[in-house]
């Protein structure tokens, strides 16, 4: 009705047109089809995607667990480290700013504004860390006058602290920041800068001692400007370590080595509790926390005494006359030797083409096994080292647990070797000879053992084999209550299962003679503590490896003797093994007896009420 | 000038006028929610610019658009004039100088030198009377487009000059273009794009079109805008994540939410649902658009109508395209429902034109 009015042929336009407005419609069918796909059909990993935009997780650190000696004497704890960071943000007049807070922190201006500098890339609204490892001391005036500083944030974060600096620093290992291995490795999920224990309890009990870090899910837009928070959980400080170390025969322990490079070691024979570890040098575990410099870590690293190895599980030294128990025990049960045996000491003998020397010139005479001990004569083990031979010998010393590690709770552990004919054609290709059997006897030759051992070999005697306790650190871990969840105590303290290695008159023979060198003019006799009937054995190491020379030398040592002494006391029921060495310290009985009488004297004193 | 006699104001088609404000209105909830946090007060002044826009309106209906076309060669000179100025005068702003600096208002001639095309093809195709254009008509119509179209490239404005060439290109299908002009036309758009691409497109405008092809490539830079309007979008889900409450666009991290990409934000608050009301009730004003050419009373009329629309149409396809990434980020706002003054007015204005003539099919002249 209206084409009548038209007059002119628009068909064709109209067509045209018509055709154009279904084209768009068809693209606008593509378009809902396709915003269907990401809105409807890909939901999922959109929705995902804008949740991981705008959500940062902060973490909150938690501290770690306090380590206590058996007493509850605070060994290791947490204390707040501060730092303070300037929001570029807040301030108003940058130049006065920069002034009044230099004076604040007691940095000069130039420092401060270099810190700044160092970040300036950042957006405003960010904090720039200007001083950290603060203590609350340091931050107390900051925080009194927040007011007048808006461009300073505090943030206090749990930092370990070890209150007696070095103290037992050996015993407690270090932490540091896990490598960037153990960090792809994903063993155990860590916070950046957090640190994990790297050595000792804290490393060995690190699972307890780390506690649940908390977060905070925070909100930011697309600055990263933090909006609110979504989330808050707290974290929870990690769970309290209660050793067996008692803080005050550690403190003995330590002093008695008056700066000398050796080891202290005092344990409990009836269940192998540690008392006392020392080991000298030592370092402070601080000083990990707050980071070293390169300087400063290449210098502890490369120290010829190695500070940071605790030479208790970690030295290897020839046991020297110490061994003459394990002979003594191995002689008496073999049955080379009874306790009647004698032999005579004139100062020197002839074995196997090779004349040996008693370490008593003049020759002890003629004796038996007891005075053998007491008087630590090499004759009369030079001769039973001839009759037993190297076999019955390494048994007997593998038996006492000598050449293996201990199993104590600390890693790192070294073995030892107890060498035999095996060992020799094995790792050298080469037989053995007769006359390598008499270095063992006294405990030299290729034998390596470590303190620890020393001190288990000790405890075994004192208890005459009756029981066998692996050598310990952890007592208990309280928990909030005081409550003690036990597990891995009870297994620390259980008694190694397997029979006695020798026989109790065996123990009895060789436990008279550590009685007579303590307490009758024997080797020992400077360990003796008046009514405490301390029993011990000397032992002083004539030859060191080309290797320790070379130490030695560059530590600018004139070369002496390797000093040891092991006891315990008292006699008849056995509560202290003492366990000491003295690196180049001389006799053992002039160096190392004497540290133990300490010791030995203390523990008296402490048990008696 | 013709004064409007109630028998034409009758005519006015109230339903298109009607989804056009309905559009315009979505926008300003859609502007609100994604600019509430900033100063400035942007659904305020897009109110304000939509009243503008309709007195606007009212006056392009209260002429005859027969009116308009015996003025369009004045207009284009003076539109080319303007953009000239613009070249010269205008500071650069987001590296393009596109906007002028009227008193307090700030605008881009670029918007009404569109609505200027449209009458001047209008004019020049109405004598046109066969099925298809010669050679010698078709160059005279990329001469004329050639001036303005030129002055926009050089500014430079990709999206504009993009529109503009889908102007021109409509024109043509209208007119008739034979194959072999369509293939003629083709080849020398290649050549121009090759050439373009190497010559004449700045950085930050190749980045665009690489980032369409690989939006991870340069997620902090030019494809952080796709990828973050994409997370918007397919966040929405099907229902949405209600109005106010998208975190993409409330947080920032949607770029241009009110301008260019506020059809993110209706897709991550409304959801697939707000996109299909959208689209539809697009789809509907489109129709009510185009298939008015059946009651243009001349030529001329056709041409206003199919252009006008075709205007409309190829901004919409292009920014719903873009903002999902399927199409490079070239700044083509979406008509009636972006953020902007010059923008809006130059979309009623289309508008006005096509009920302007639909309005006026039964006067005589």
């Amino acid at each position: 009705m209206l084409e009548e009015r038209i007059y002119e042929d628009l068909s064709v336009v109209r067509r045209r047109s018509r055709t154009v407005f279904w084209i768009v419609v068809a693209l606008a069918g593509f378009v809902l089809a396709y915003y269907w796909k990401v809105q409807v059909l890909d939901h999922a990993k959109y929705l995902k995607s804008a949740e991981a935009n705008r959500t940062r997780v902060r973490p909150l650190a938690a501290p770690r667990g306090l380590i206590l000696d058996r007493n509850g004497v605070v060994l290791a704890d947490n204390r707040a480290s501060f730092k303070v960071s300037l929001v570029r943000e807040n301030v108003k007049d940058a130049d006065a700013s920069f002034a009044a807070v230099s004076r604040l922190l007691g940095l000069d201006e130039k420092t401060l504004r270099e810190r700044v500098d160092l970040r300036k890339d950042l957006p405003l609204f960010e904090p720039i860390v200007v001083a950290d490892g603060l203590d609350s001391d340091a931050v107390v005036p900051i925080e009194s006058r927040r007011r007048e500083f808006p461009e300073l944030v505090v943030e206090a974060e749990p930092q370990r602290h070890y209150p007696n600096g070095s103290r037992a620093a050996h015993v407690l290992g270090y932490l540091q920041e896990p490598t960037p291995e153990e960090v792809r490795g994903g063993s155990a999920k860590t916070r950046a800068g957090e640190m994990v224990g790297r050595t000792g309890v804290e490393r060995q009990y690190d699972a307890i001692l780390r506690g649940d870090d908390g977060s905070v899910i925070e909100v930011v837009d697309s600055l990263g400007r933090v909006q609110n928070e979504q989330g808050h959980s707290y974290p929870v400080q990690g769970g309290t370590v209660k050793l067996t170390i008692d803080d005050r025969l550690q403190i003995l322990a330590e002093e008695a080595l008056e700066d000398r490079e050796g080891v202290v070691v005092a344990l409990d024979p009836r269940n192998g509790q540690i008392l006392a570890l020392a080991s000298h040098p030592t370092f402070d575990p601080n000083r990990f926390i707050t980071r070293f410099t390169p300087a400063e870590w290449s210098v502890l690293i490369t120290d010829p005494l190695s500070p940071l190895e605790n030479r208790a599980i970690r030295g290897l030294y020839a046991p020297g006359s110490i061994f003459k128990l394990a002979m003594a025990l191995g002689g008496l049960d073999g049955g080379y030797v009874t306790p009647a045996t004698t032999v005579y000491c004139s100062g020197a003998t002839e074995i196997y083409g090779a004349v040996r020397h008693c370490w008593f010139a003049p020759g002890h005479g003629s004796m038996d096994l007891v005075d053998a001990i007491k008087n630590s004569c090499n004759i009369y083990f030079y001769q039973l080292g001839r009759r037993m031979g190297i076999e019955p010998i390494a048994a007997a010393a593998g038996r006492l647990g000598l050449g293996r590690r201990t199993g104590i709770d600390l890693g790192g552990e070294k073995d030892g070797l107890v060498p035999n004919t095996a060992w020799k054609k094995r790792a050298l290709g080469q037989d053995w000879y007769p006359g390598e059997t008499i270095s063992i006897a006294i405990g030299q030759g290729q034998l390596q053992v470590t303190p620890m051992q020393i001190a288990a070999l000790t405890a075994r005697v004192a208890m005459k084999g009756r029981e066998l306790h692996r050598p310990h650190l952890f007592l208990s871990r309280p928990g909030p209550d005081g409550a003690d969840p036990g597990g891995t105590a009870s297994d620390l303290a259980a008694a190694e299962p397997g029979p006695a290695p020798f026989g109790e008159a065996a123990f009895a023979s060789v436990i008279a003679g550590m009685w007579k060198s303590a307490n009758d003019g024997g080797t020992g006799h400077g360990a003796r503590v008046e009514g405490f009937d301390v029993c011990g054995k000397t032992g002083s190491t004539q030859t060191m490896s080309r290797e320790s020379a070379a130490r030695l030398a560059q530590a600018g040592h004139e070369v002496k003797t390797h000093s040891w002494f092991s006891g315990f006391a008292p006699r008849d029921a056995p509560r202290i093994v003492v366990t000491v060495l003295v690196e180049f310290g001389g006799g053992g009985g002039a160096t190392a007896a004497p540290v133990a009488q300490k010791i030995f004297a203390k523990f008296l004193e402490i048990m008696t009420p | 000038m013709m004064m409007v006699d109630r028998r034409i104001f009758q005519e006015i088609d109230w339903v298109l006028l009607g989804l056009v404000l309905l559009q315009a209105l979505i926008g300003v909830f859609f502007i609100y929610s994604s600019s509430h946090f900033l100063a400035g007060n942007y659904h305020v002044r897009q109110l304000i610019w939509i009243g503008v826009s309709l007195v606007v309106l009212a006056f392009v209906l209260a002429i005859d658009y027969k009116f308009f076309l015996a003025l369009a060669p004045y207009f284009y000179v003076l539109i080319v004039a303007i953009l000239a100025a613009t070249l010269v005068f205008a500071r650069f702003v987001a590296g393009t100088k596109s906007w002028i600096t009227l008193g307090l208002m700030q605008a881009q001639p670029s918007e009404p030198a569109k609505i200027v095309m449209i009458i001047v093809f209008a004019r020049f195709f109405a004598d046109y009377k066969s099925a298809y254009v010669r050679s010698s008509h078709t160059l005279g119509a990329l001469l004329i487009a050639g001036a303005p179209l030129g002055l926009i490239i050089l500014q430079p404005d990709l999206g504009t000059a993009m529109t503009f060439l889908a102007v021109i290109g409509g024109a043509f299908i209208l007119a008739g273009l034979r194959k072999k002009a369509i293939a003629l036309l083709l080849v020398a758009a290649l050549a121009v794009g090759i050439g373009g691409w190497n010559l004449a497109l700045k950085d930050y405008q190749k980045r665009r079109v690489t980032t369409l092809i690989n939006p991870q490539g340069d997620p902090r830079g030019s494809g952080y805008q796709v990828i973050q309007s994409k997370i918007a979008i397919g966040s929405g889900g099907f229902a949405g994540r209600g109005f106010m409450k998208g975190t993409q666009s409330q947080l920032r991290f949607l770029p241009a939410r009110h301008t260019d990409f506020i059809f993110s934000v209706i897709g991550e608050e409304a959801g697939f649902l707000g996109v299909f009301i959208v689209i539809v009730l697009y789809l509907a004003l489109l129709a009510r658009m185009f298939l008015s050419v059946s009651q243009a009373r001349d030529r001329a009329g056709v041409y206003i109508i199919f252009t006008a629309s075709l205007l409309i149409a190829f901004q919409f396809l292009v920014n719903v395209l873009m903002i999902i990434g399927l199409f490079p980020v070239v700044g083509i706002t979406l008509p009636f429902l972006s953020y902007g003054g010059s923008s809006l007015v130059t979309s009623f204005v289309a508008c006005g034109l096509v009920l302007n003539v639909k309005m006026r099919r039964f006067a005589n002249v």
